[in-house]
């Protein structure tokens, strides 16, 4: 009897527990196509729920989430729980960790709620992030809050299709810094620029080092957007409150800088994780960082902007705080774009690695680009002196204005790990700007294998950044330290930016199995293969892919993208086109000049070659050669430089050769064909002059020459112009995919 | 007759289309202004404005498919007026010439911050701890003015605010402090009055950083007893008196130093926290 009577209680106190700690909360997604209007443009995007971002999702610490996502596109699509630590099978990479969510289905994904704090969640399939797949995930403490709150997602919006952004970054297309150039001189940073600078020794130089011009975010966006809108507004609050701002960084490629008109904010968490309050002036926000702040409403009748602007500085959005008349931040002033290309050509070395010349630079501490920053460096060209290079860079001791960094960081609990054996790993982020490759220690995600990891062991990641832009790095499913000088503190981050030629270490106590995915957060990086996954050993096998192998082919697949760029001048002297199908190594490669009628003739060109080095400077390649044309017989034999005999009139060949890029970006091209010939040609392609014209000077050792000018109307239009020795003079129209 | 008045007004409104016109309050004083003023507003083909400097009041025409009262409104404010719907950021209206620095009426002060004389009914109806409070509060923001006028390596604007501090540690009325508060003042007092002023008298900065440290520290035995509702950072330079340091105090966290200025701003540490 007694033995039955405690059963029964233990029956009861089971019960019991699921009953107060195991709430379900459910949501459910929905998935649809959409159209958005921000410009006059009617664009296609993704909605959820009708929502761009998708809903606010709220949980307490302790529920057990229950999401089911009903894909109503007609495309596969995924959503990962960014920051969240779950099991695997729920982490949401396609092909990785989860199976890819066919058309016209509904997954579920159901975890427990094991942490609380700020996090988000997207899709984690193609571009999709960048149409409209992004939300707020707000996990909320056990105990209640006392003071009010409000989210913030900051996103970014192009009118232009995501895959065409991909597309034109693969081809160097300079589009989008003549679109920044109408809204802030000299974003081209053309020789025109740089003489009205006054700056075309530095312009020079940075082309001397086979640099093209500086840009500090890639992509022109049309808008930046706080929660969907251009200006959102709090009129709920009053003065005297002091309001947490949850703000996420939902976008797909677009730093943001926070300032608030209303005073300092306090940074209290990062991340999702608490850190020690500490109180700035401005602040960065990665792509896909999180920080929460608490800011003050110093008085009533008036509200307050929290401005966020894009860290080109092209454009902002803005929360205004309380209500009444809307007193305003002080904008961010234009970059000083010469000042910042004066500075890289100071670190580039010849080879195209960075030297960071003995300062050790690492955790947001010294910016370089503080040398761009009118704010912090004044609004003229000399920079104010100091004694020591350790001063040069660091915004904190140049300016009565404080800015964040990581150093500035402290965890609230000790986040030690446990005391076992720790793996080592060296990460050297590197990037070619030119091409559009990103990569680790030079290697794309599918031209790597897995990194194993035992489970029970601590992980330690050495990173150096040797490219010449940021990453936002992020971990999947774990949080890591930053060593960042606060010892037993170090601040438990899972997205760490990091700047060019910065050292920063992070390290993790590997705790799960399965795979998880380390990869810069920049959409488009991402998409080009900057990542690695972590693969712990001797892990179940994840019910969601039946096929791993297939499965991760699938995957590598995506940083293998070819992508296609074609052009043709419809001139009156004939028609000179050029078409590319390249990716991160291989490139396929035509050119023609086609005549009007059999004198003038017709000539093609095709390459399909290898890059090679870090670099890619290097351009083997083999190819075919085919022209024809009628004319006298005089005429047809012309001798080259090497006194070999060449015929024009009719021809086809092999051939081989190497390209090779030379500083002041010449491209050198050196073939040998079947019929024997040896050819040297030097060409240089669109030289910027101003905002809009570029030039063309081609010279080979056929004697024949070309110089053309071409100025841009439209992405896809341009006037050209140009002399050629085979076709004389021309002008016509320039069409570009 | 009627096609000829429509013509006229389209004529009259330059070239913009769609146009709206309206009156509009904007703050400003003289000539100048009316120059910044229109130049930040008009915009060719898309918004013309006209601002009468007496009566304060401009006329706007803009094309209402191209633009908003309220983006107009904003770059105004952003050249540094206030007006119906913007505040000009701080920063815009100090960077206005003496000659346009208007009264904001506009802009609400913030209720804490501002001198005990102006907010005297406010005072009356506040408990006596609160007093207490603000009387050391005002001298401790003197002191922060102080210590930034150093960190900036100002002499002149040092000696102004250490002139601002003595006001307000003579104004300070011992009788409403509470009994602790009242015994600490006691033996500080006469520290705090003497090195105040011989920082307001000095315009050499190192004798005022000299001055000051000794400051400091009477200074910090204060403001243990102040009972702030916000922290204060203790705060340490390693090398100033010839490396045997230096203390200030510091409402941030953040390092600015006081004893050499922008030569190492942020050489230092905070070594305690007084809440």
């Amino acid at each position: 009897m007694k033995c039955i009577k405690s059963i029964a209680f233990v029956i009861i106190i089971l019960f019991s527990n699921q009953f107060f700690a195991q709430k379900k909360v459910r949501y459910d997604l929905f998935v649809r196509d959409t159209i958005v209007n921000f410009t006059g443009k009617n664009v296609k995007a993704f909605a959820v729920n009708g929502h761009i971002p998708m809903p606010e999702l709220h949980f307490t610490e302790g529920d057990t989430a229950e999401i089911y996502v009903h894909n109503q596109l007609s495309v596969e699509t995924s959503i990962h729980w960014h920051g969240l630590i779950l099991p695997n099978k729920e982490d949401g990479v396609p092909n990785l960790t989860t199976a890819p969510i066919k058309p016209n289905t509904t997954h579920l994904y159901s975890f427990p709620i094991v942490q609380n704090g700020t996090y988000w969640y997207h899709s984690h399939t193609k571009l999709q992030e960048q149409n409209g797949l992004y939300g707020a995930f707000i996990i909320h403490k056990r105990e209640k809050q006392e003071i009010p709150e409000y989210t913030i997602v900051l996103s970014d919006f192009t009118t232009m299709k995501p895959f065409e952004v991909h597309r034109r970054l693969h081809n160097a297309n300079d589009w989008s810094a003549i679109k920044k150039a109408k809204i802030q001189k000299g974003a081209v940073q053309s020789y025109g620029d740089a003489i009205a600078n006054k700056s075309l020794k530095t312009k020079l130089g940075n082309e001397w080092k086979r640099m093209l011009a500086m840009d500090v975010s890639d992509v022109y966006y049309d808008k930046f957007l706080t929660n969907g809108k251009e200006e959102d507004e709090a009129k709920q609050f009053k003065a005297g409150n002091k309001v947490r701002l949850r703000v996420i960084n939902g976008s797909s490629s677009t730093y943001f800088w926070l300032k608030y008109s209303g005073g300092k904010l306090n940074v209290v968490a990062s991340d999702g994780m608490d850190v020690e309050p500490v109180a700035v002036d401005r602040m960065i926000i990665g792509v896909s960082e999180i920080y929460d702040v608490i800011v003050t409403i110093p008085n009533d009748s008036t509200a307050f902007e929290f401005l966020a602007t894009s860290e080109d500085r092209i454009r902002s959005t803005s929360l205004w705080l309380g209500s009444g008349i809307k007193q305003m931040a002080s904008p961010l002033k234009p970059l000083k774009y010469f000042e910042g290309m004066h500075m890289m050509n100071g670190m580039m070395k010849m080879n195209g690695n960075l030297d960071d010349m003995g300062m050790n630079m690492s955790l947001q501490q010294m910016d370089m680009n503080v040398v761009m920053y009118p704010e912090i460096t004044g609004e003229k060209k000399p920079m104010k002196q100091l004694d020591s290079m350790g001063t040069k860079y660091n915004s904190n001791a140049l300016s009565n204005i404080v800015t964040l960094n990581y150093s500035m960081l402290r965890s609230q609990i000790k986040t030690t790990l446990p005391n076992v054996p720790t793996k080592e790993l060296k990460f050297v982020l590197t990037g070619n700007m030119n091409r559009y490759v990103w990569s680790i220690n030079n290697k794309t995600i599918s031209e790597t294998d897995k990194i194993l990891i035992k489970k029970g062991e601590n992980v330690r990641v050495i990173i150096y950044n040797n490219s010449m832009m940021r990453h936002p790095m992020h971990l999947h499913g774990h949080f890591f330290r930053v060593l960042n000088g606060q010892g037993a503190y170090s601040p438990l981050k899972n997205v760490l930016d990091i700047m060019p030629m910065e050292t920063d270490t992070i390290e993790f106590a590997a705790t799960e199995s399965g795979d998880w995915f380390f990869h810069c957060h920049i959409l488009y990086h991402m998409m080009s293969g900057m990542g690695r996954i972590f693969s712990y050993e001797n892990s179940p096998p994840n019910p969601e892919l039946p096929d791993p192998k297939k499965a991760l082919k699938k995957l590598y697949k995506e940083d293998k993208q070819y992508h296609f760029m074609i052009n043709n001048d419809f001139a009156t002297n004939g028609n000179d086109g050029e078409m590319m199908y390249q990716n991160t190594r291989w490139k396929f490669q035509s050119e023609w000049r086609l005549g009007y009628g059999n004198e003038m003739g017709y000539e093609a060109e095709s390459h399909f070659g290898r890059y090679i080095g870090k670099m890619q400077w290097l351009f083997p390649y083999i190819g075919i050669d085919w022209r024809y044309r009628k004319m006298g017989l005089d005429k047809n034999i012309e001798n080259n430089i090497f006194n070999q005999a060449n015929t024009k009139n009719g021809r086809s060949a092999l051939c081989i050769g190497i390209q090779y890029t030379l500083p002041m970006l010449v491209i050198a091209d050196i073939r040998f064909d079947s019929d024997k010939k040896l050819r040297l040609q030097l060409m240089r392609e669109d030289i910027p002059l101003t905002k809009r014209l570029r030039m063309t000077l081609m010279g080979n050792s056929d004697f024949e020459y070309m110089a053309g000018l071409k100025y841009y109307l439209t992405k896809t239009f341009s006037l050209s112009s140009h002399y050629d020795s085979d076709m004389g003079f021309g002008a016509g129209i320039t069409l570009t995919y | 007759m009627l096609t000829t008045a429509v013509l006229l007004s389209t004529s009259c409104n330059g070239q913009i289309k769609n146009a709206k016109n309206l009156n509009l309050k904007i703050d400003g004083n003289c000539e100048t202004c009316k120059k910044t003023i229109e130049t930040a507003a008009n915009k060719k083909k898309v918004s013309k404005l006209d601002w009468n400097k007496d009566t304060k009041i401009a006329s706007l025409t803009y094309d209402s498919s191209k633009t908003s009262e309220s983006e107009i409104l904003k770059r105004v404010a952003l050249a540094g007026y206030d007006n119906e719907k913007f505040l000009a950021p701080d920063e815009a209206y100090a960077s206005l010439k003496e000659c346009c620095k208007y009264d904001r009426n506009r802009k609400k002060t913030e209720a804490k911050g501002e001198v005990v004389g102006n907010t005297v009914d406010k005072v009356e109806i506040s408990n006596t701890q609160n007093i207490s409070v603000n009387q050391f509060k005002v001298i401790f923001d003197s002191y922060s003015d102080l210590k930034n006028a150093l960190v900036k390596t100002d002499s002149k604007l040092a000696s102004a605010k250490a002139g601002e501090l003595s006001a307000s540690i003579l104004k300070l009325e011992m009788n409403k402090l509470e009994m602790n508060q009242h015994e600490i003042w006691m033996k500080v007092y006469k520290d705090l009055i003497s090195k105040t002023e011989k920082i307001a008298k000095s315009t050499i900065i190192e004798d005022q950083r000299k001055a000051f440290m000794q400051l400091s520290e009477k200074m910090y035995e204060l403001i243990k007893f102040a009972n702030f509702d916000f922290p204060i950072y203790y705060q340490h330079c390693p090398m100033y008196n010839d490396n045997k340091g230096a203390n200030w105090l510091s409402l941030e966290n953040t390092i600015s130093n006081p004893y050499y200025g922008s030569q190492m701003l942020s050489c230092g540490k905070t070594i305690e926290t007084i809440k």
